[in-house]
């Protein structure tokens, strides 16, 4: 079972059948409500306070950049140069949970072991381009952000498919790429007006105020986007495999 | 590349226990100013959906002797599916950032600064469904699946901070569930940062190889003032309904003795016929 397989065999989980494309299931009961509540009362839940921004952006599978989708990034901030983002499909509270990204600096990009650095994606073109966001933020608040963020590299594994009608999380995790200056990454303009439509704001006109964010001099260091240059995509394929033995404790 | 892969090979990435969170620098005033501004103006809808905090343990699905204790933060999607954002831990951790001495020659002693980082870290994704829901999926998809049945029996797979008499009813649903759990970080091989491919988890059972270790439960019970003893949570338990059926598609290692692995292959990309 791979990531690039074809669209999955009819269910109740894959796209098609009677009920739109939210998860097929019961409305929530009370009783669940009323557990939430009583539980977020004496629980701390960190990982949610910990979430301080919320992006909105575009990106494409890595093994068929032509299939895209709009994302909505919950950014938390582990230090400078890491940020961590669970990876939703809009921005309502009937959102799906469909990845993880992580992003970190160019220094710690650079570390990474080649093998490794193929999995990641460069953010200045995103940046530069108007198409990654953060909704309602000013302007001028955000531009030291945007400066930083266009030097850095990100891991996105998209774990629901949803573009694809998914009910259901199905399937291997896919790879996800950034869009770039290439004819082959560049994201479908009915996308970004959909997305500009909704927030009542203009990418172009973003990106025409973003003339001043530097682009970095090598926007592919190593083996970053690495599709780019080898027109290779990668999937992700999940194989049964022996389990590993260990020896008995003498 | 595969999720099953050795340690990656030594780089500041691939720590070791002593440097579990990543590498880099303390967050800038700048960087804070721009997290508030963004908190005021920004709904953050989904996050807050996550209204429960449920803390447990996974193993990998092709080496079960690989095991971390996993914190849940569920969001309801409805009646029969859950989704969970998974972190390490759901307390932040001191870490050492590095030495200064003094002055550059001076003979005193380095002296260690010690940060507080004050975030967990999001180690993967896990998806809940009710019987039903998972009835309906296909064989193939199912065999990525695992049962909660024994999990939440034994106590292991419980709310943090929740009295068992409020939870209780929760729990007896989630015993009859299936979840898919791809986790995006492994943490317990030391990694610093999120290296390789995701790799798929499995949930624990009662028998070899697939029980819990006993000094991960107790760790987690004494930081979390759980029981989940004989005595305990799993006395509470007893009576709890058990699934009449477990599929035998989920749980794919017991039947088989293998184990999912992930794998990253490079791939032709696809070709598309140009607009007409």
């Amino acid at each position: 079972m791979a990531s690039s397989d074809g669209k999955p065999l009819p269910t109740p989980a894959s796209a098609g059948a009677a009920g739109g494309t939210a998860p097929p299931g019961q409305p929530t009961t009370v009783a669940s409500k009323v557990l939430d509540m009583g539980a977020a009362a004496m629980q701390s839940l960190r990982p949610v306070k910990q979430v301080k921004q919320h992006v909105c952006t575009l990106a494409l599978y890595a093994h068929d950049p032509k299939r895209q989708v709009e994302t909505h990034h919950y950014v938390s901030r582990l230090n400078q140069d890491f940020l961590q983002c669970a990876v939703y499909d809009s921005d309502r509270a009937d959102a799906r949970l469909i990845g993880v990204e992580y992003i970190v600096s160019r220094k710690i990009f650079e570390s990474l072991p080649a093998e490794e650095q193929r999995l990641w994606h460069s953010h200045a073109h995103e940046i530069k381009s108007g198409l990654w966001t953060s909704p309602h933020v000013p302007t001028p608040l955000e531009k030291a952000e945007l400066d930083h963020l266009a030097t850095t590299f990100g891991k996105f594994w998209c774990t629901w498919q949803v573009d694809r009608g998914d009910r259901l999380p199905l399937g291997a995790p896919a790879l996800m790429v950034s869009p770039q200056a290439d004819p082959a990454a560049t994201v479908r303009p009915d996308l970004v007006r959909k997305r500009d439509d909704r927030y009542g704001f203009s990418t172009e006109e973003l990106r025409a105020a973003r003339f001043d964010v530097e682009a970095p001099a090598e926007e592919h260091p190593g083996k970053a986007d690495y599709w780019l240059r080898h027109r290779k995509g990668f999937a992700v394929d999940v194989v049964p495999h022996e389990m590993k033995r260990h020896a008995p404790f003498p | 590349m595969s999720s099953s892969d050795q340690n990656p090979a030594a780089t500041p990435a691939s720590g070791g226990p002593a440097e579990p969170a990543p590498p880099g620098r303390p967050t800038t005033v700048s960087s804070q100013v721009l997290d508030v501004g963004a908190q005021l103006v920004q709904a953050l809808k989904p996050v807050r959906q996550m209204k429960q905090h449920a803390c447990s343990f996974a193993l990998y699905a092709y080496d079960l002797h690989r095991q971390m204790e996993v914190h849940h933060f569920v969001s309801r999607l409805n009646q029969d599916v859950l989704q969970c954002a998974v972190y390490d831990s759901d307390k932040p951790s001191a870490r050492l950032i590095g030495t200064r001495r003094r002055r550059l020659f001076s003979a005193a002693p380095a002296r260690r600064a010690v940060t507080k980082i004050t975030v967990v870290m999001m180690a993967g994704v896990e998806y809940i469904v009710s019987d039903t829901i998972f009835e309906g999926l296909p064989p193939d998809e199912q065999r990525l699946w695992h049962s909660h049945a024994y999990e939440v029996k034994a106590g292991l797979w419980t709310d943090v901070g929740v009295p068992e008499s409020l939870q209780s009813s929760e729990m007896a649903s989630l015993a009859k569930t299936y979840s898919k759990f791809w986790c995006t970080w492994q943490v317990d091989r030391g990694d610093a940062l999120p290296l390789g491919a995701p790799a798929l988890m499995v949930s624990p059972h009662a028998a070899e190889p697939g029980r819990a270790r006993g000094e991960l439960v107790r760790g987690r019970d004494e930081r979390y003032r759980i029981d989940s003893s004989a005595g305990g949570l799993k006395a509470a338990r007893v009576e709890m309904d058990e699934p009449e059926w477990i599929n035998p598609n989920a749980d794919y290692w017991r039947l088989h003795r293998k184990g999912f692995a992930v794998d990253v292959v490079q791939a032709e990309m696809k070709r598309h016929a140009p607009f007409p």
